[in-house]
């Protein structure tokens, strides 16, 4: 068990500079989740982490030991790949016993016949079995030893994938988008199955993925990392609640949060497109500024109230727990995505002009670099 | 579907040239091979397995075997590893690779009788520029040193090289020690690059994260992911590789026929030539056919055991 | 430190391969250079690539007569070049042969063509009573090569009194079942809607096979064009057996082996430059696309697929 530093660590690519002077701190034994659009270098870091990719400046620092030239192999980190990575010309035992033969045995005892002159070779092959059998107890997949990859489920492809991961006792876990081949039904459980198997082992977790609720679902803390940067490192429900900006804010919460244009006039009192919002920020006053609320955060109105908007029902969404209103705004042709109360909007029609109203508490205040004001007030 | 019976237009044109021209032949083979029937006389006799026991008896028939097999055991494993090599090579240059890779697939595309010539005169004794390179070298200090062993403290004149210095500089295809040798070099030279080509193809569909948990499993040294990764995930393509390989080693005949006519002493003295000889050349019909049909054999033996093992041994998914 | 190591190790595969490359190279290097040399450089093994091209005088050209005059030695010399290139052009029929080789390969690819399409189409896409026979037949064919079936072939050609004519060159290469294998497999690909659509428009199935299907199957069909004329380009195994004698019949490489037995001493020149010319065309136009040639001539890797 070991936490992981980052420092200044930056990768270009020709001259394509695909992570910025980037500095991380993964604290022992957490379960940290790395997420961000495709192509924002995520998995490009992990893989730095790892020590398949060399950085092109700054230090990896692994428990306190710096690891820049020390290969992959010797970092002893356990990574699980989006592809699995399962060898298919091997059982799942012969996959789960190659990286402790690997580690556990010299080259000669692993050599083709001049292995036949080593007499302990059978019981310290026997000792390593042992082992891999703990791990395929523990994620259930005993009964699939002797299958080989070919034959298995994507499911079972990926516990194997954990198991060899597993087996060797790792310092630390890399998991680069190991969910997204599976899908839908068994992703939402494997999540809580990779969950199950942090609290257990107690290690370090690094955990790359595109998919916010996995990052939200499942980390200690999480890293919003765009462009090569990351944006905001914080609890999950902080980012949620507070994010750092606009940024993090539309790419952090399903659906995506609405953003309407504003203005702070000389008191710092806010107005939104002709609706005051009695909100006020100290800074910032006499601006134009942008307001975002998160579809959960709004609700219908029956009654005639001052603050609300008036907007035309484009599209309904009904999830059964939710109904989700697409509308367009009155007066500015802005849309917005509504949640509602299905008791309440069972019957909206497509077309219908509805009262939206808001929870004051929960709007947040950008200015129109996208920096989250909120904080300040 | 269609109604029509316009298939029969569009397979009865192929269906009866198989017959005629890949079915027929080997029944006809097969029975001229019990007779000894030659092309001109009017009449033949049955002579039943004669023709077949003779491929036993005669000794020239067993230089034949031992020169086809020892020219395939020689050409395969080595064309292949060489395809292999310098496949692995090239997919881990990084840059340059397009280049060698023209160059080492010139041979395959090449006139093989108009290359063999080349050969021919490239190992001459007389005008060839090898014997001329090896004569130099004797003269060369370090040359000599390096070829004779003397610099690991051998007798520089007992060793092979060291001899000819002395003697004279081998007759390559004219030598019974040499011949068979040299007319598998130009099998090996015309056939790897085709190799090479299968296994350019088969290392690109090598996942690369294979690699990479090869890696974070432990495998240090390039020899270790070699051996965890590349070797067996070529799986199919050494099969493939191999066999064809084998079946066109099998049928060489062009530079036994142009350099060496099966000698010296028959020792170049290959199969599909033997057929031509035997067949063609002196109207020995039976025997001929006796050698085609024990020939298709082989072939047939090659080709069922590269189905197997597509089909059992090699099959991932 | 790193980088120092991967320059060191990228080098070291370069010489590696140089060396691979320069055997590779060494017959077409003779072969280019004996075409260059004259024979007195050849002997000698002297000359470099190219030969030193002084003047040197034409031994035939002086004994033959040009207007009832013999020829005096200013007529007959010439650069070494031009003599072999000459002679190779003089002494055999080395334009009639080059020309046999394209009547050959063409006719063969053409005819395969013609037979191979329509069947594959019919197996790939019309259902018809027996066409798992037919398909069936088709692989088994697969496992006989050809090569080894030669000698019957010569004999059934025999009877007809067919060898020594043009059609003993082509007729044992008019079916391909490779060709019907590959077509098929492409055409699998081919969706159905588009045949169905082309049926809907009134076309009847032999054009479908020829106006939808083959334009579909153009890349494949060059990939098997190339396949099928590099193999009979260069084939000498069966011209060797079905012609005999008559040079106006041979193809190129049985053209080279005569001039090669006919050749008086040591006439390595011109006997390289005969090489050379044979040799150039595919070998220009694999340079020229070699994508497409390394594609065409690694097609049988498909058979196995």
């Amino acid at each position: 068990m070991a936490g992981i530093e980052l420092k200044g660590i930056s990768k270009s690519f020709e001259k394509n500079e695909v992570i910025k002077s980037l500095n991380l701190m993964i604290e022992n034994g957490e379960f940290i989740t790395i997420v961000g659009p495709s192509g924002c270098g995520k998995s490009t870091l992990l893989r730095i982490i790892a020590g398949l990719e060399s950085q092109s400046n700054g230090d990896v620092i692994i428990d306190g030991r710096e690891v820049n030239n020390i290969k992959a192999s010797n970092r002893d980190l356990a990574m699980v790949f989006q592809s699995y990575a399962l060898y298919p010309h091997l059982t799942v035992l012969q996959n789960l016993m190659v990286p402790l033969k690997l580690r556990r045995m010299s080259t000669l005892e692993r050599f083709p016949i001049i292995n036949w002159f080593f007499p302990n070779r059978r019981s310290k092959i026997d000792k390593l079995k042992e082992s891999v059998l703990q791990a395929s107890e523990t994620l259930q997949i005993e009964h699939l030893l002797g299958r080989k990859p070919g034959q298995l489920s994507g499911g079972q492809q990926q516990r194997v994938a954990v198991g060899r991961a597993m087996v060797r006792e790792p310092v630390a876990f890399l998991m680069d988008e190991p969910l997204s081949n599976l899908d839908a039904a068994l992703r939402v459980h494997m999540r809580a199955e990779i969950s199950e198997l942090h609290r257990k082992l107690k290690t370090t977790f690094v955990y790359v993925t595109h998919d916010q609720a996995e990052a939200l679902t499942m980390s200690d803390r999480m890293a919003v990392m765009m462009d090569g940067e990351i944006l905001q490192l914080d609890t999950p429900s902080e980012i949620y609640n507070k994010p750092a900006s606009l940024r993090v804010a539309e790419f952090i919460g399903s659906p995506k949060i609405n953003v309407l244009p504003a203005e702070s006039n000389e008191k710092g009192d806010i107005d939104c497109m002709g609706i005051s919002m009695s909100l006020s920020i100290k800074d910032n006053k006499n601006e134009k500024i942008l307001v975002g609320i998160r579809p959960e955060h709004t609700n219908l109105l029956q009654d005639n109230k001052k603050n609300c908007f008036l907007g035309e029902v484009n599209h309904k969404e009904n999830l059964g727990s939710d109904i989700y209103l697409h509308v367009t705004l009155k007066d500015s042709q802005q849309k917005m995505i509504i949640r509602s109360n299905p008791d309440i909007s069972f019957n909206t029609k497509i077309g219908e002009i509805i009262r939206i109203g808001f929870d004051n508490n929960k709007v947040m205040i950008f200015n129109e670099s996208g920096q989250n004001l909120n904080k300040k007030s | 579907m269609s109604n029509t019976r316009s298939h029969i237009w569009f397979v009865s044109p192929a269906v009866l040239l198989m017959f005629l021209i890949l079915i027929l032949p080997v029944f006809v083979a097969g029975t001229f091979s019990f007779t000894d029937y030659n092309l001109g006389s009017p009449d033949f006799k049955w002579v039943g397995w004669k023709n077949y026991e003779s491929l036993g008896k005669f000794s020239s028939y067993k230089k034949m075997f031992t020169a086809s097999l020892t020219y395939v055991v020689i050409v395969v494993p080595v064309s292949v590893l060489l395809g292999l090599g310098s496949a692995m090579l090239i997919s881990s240059l990084r840059f340059g690779g397009e280049l060698y890779k023209t160059v080492f697939f010139l041979p395959v595309m090449a006139t093989l009788l108009a290359m063999a010539y080349a050969w021919e005169f490239t190992l001459d004794p007389v005008i060839g520029v090898i014997n001329k390179f090896l004569d130099d070298g004797c003269s060369v200090g370090w040359f000599y040193k390096l070829f004779t062993g003397s610099w690991l403290g051998f007798n520089p004149t007992e060793s092979w090289y060291g001899e000819l210095c002395n003697d004279r500089m081998p007759n390559w295809l004219g030598n019974k020690k040499y011949a068979l040798g040299s007319i598998s070099f130009i099998g090996i030279w015309q056939a790897f690059g085709f190799n090479m080509v299968l296994y350019l193809a088969g290392l690109t569909s090598v996942p690369r994260d294979l690699y990479a948990a090869a890696e974070m499993d432990g495998a240090n040294s390039p020899w270790e992911k070699f051996k965890l990764v590349t070797w067996p995930m070529l799986g199919p393509t050494h099969v493939f590789v191999v066999t064809i390989t084998s079946i066109r080693s099998f049928q060489v005949f062009d530079t036994v026929e142009a350099l060496t006519r099966g000698g010296p002493s028959k020792s170049t003295y290959m199969m599909v030539y033997a057929m031509f000889e035997k067949g063609v050349k002196q109207n020995l019909v039976g025997m001929g056919s006796a050698l085609t049909i024990v020939f298709l054999g082989f072939v047939l033996i090659l080709t069922l055991t590269q189905v197997y093992f597509i089909n059992r041994k090699v099959h991932y998914s | 430190m790193k980088q120092l190591t991967n320059l060191g190790s990228e080098a070291g595969k370069h010489i590696i391969l140089i060396i691979g490359a320069i055997v590779v190279i060494l017959p077409f290097y003779l072969m280019l250079s004996f075409s260059f040399k004259s024979p007195a450089e050849i002997q000698s093994i002297s000359g470099g690539f190219f030969g030193a091209q002084e003047m040197m005088i034409d031994r035939k050209c002086l004994k033959t007569e040009s207007e009832g005059l013999m020829r005096s030695k200013e007529e007959c010399s010439m650069l070494p070049i031009v003599y072999n290139y000459k002679a190779a052009f003089e002494e055999a029929p080395l334009l009639r042969y080059l020309l046999n080789g394209v009547i050959v390969t063409l006719s063969i690819f053409a005819i395969q063509v013609i037979i191979a399409l329509p069947c594959a189409y019919a197996l790939a896409k019309l259902n018809f009573w027996g066409r798992d026979v037919v398909f069936g037949l088709v692989i088994f064919c697969l496992l006989i090569p050809v090569h080894a079936i030669a000698l019957p072939l010569y004999l059934m050609l025999a009877k007809f009194g067919l060898t020594n004519t043009f059609a003993a060159l082509i007729i044992p290469w008019t079916i391909s079942v490779f060709g019907i294998f590959l077509m098929r497999q492409f055409f699998k690909t081919v969706p159905d809607d588009l045949i169905n659509a082309a049926r809907m428009d009134g076309m009847s199935e032999f054009s479908i096979v020829w106006k939808v299907m083959l334009p579909t199957a153009i890349p494949a069909l060059l990939a098997f064009a190339i396949f099928s004329v590099v193999a009979h380009w260069n084939d000498y195994y069966w011209p060797r057996i079905v012609i005999t004698g008559d040079q106006d019949l041979m193809t190129p490489p049985l053209g080279l082996r005569m001039f090669k037995s006919d050749m008086d001493g040591n006439e390595y020149g011109p006997m390289m430059a005969a090489a050379t010319v044979i040799v150039a065309p595919l070998v220009v136009a694999f340079l020229l696309a070699q994508r497409r040639f390394i594609e065409g001539i690694t097609l049988t890797g498909m058979k196995s697929r």
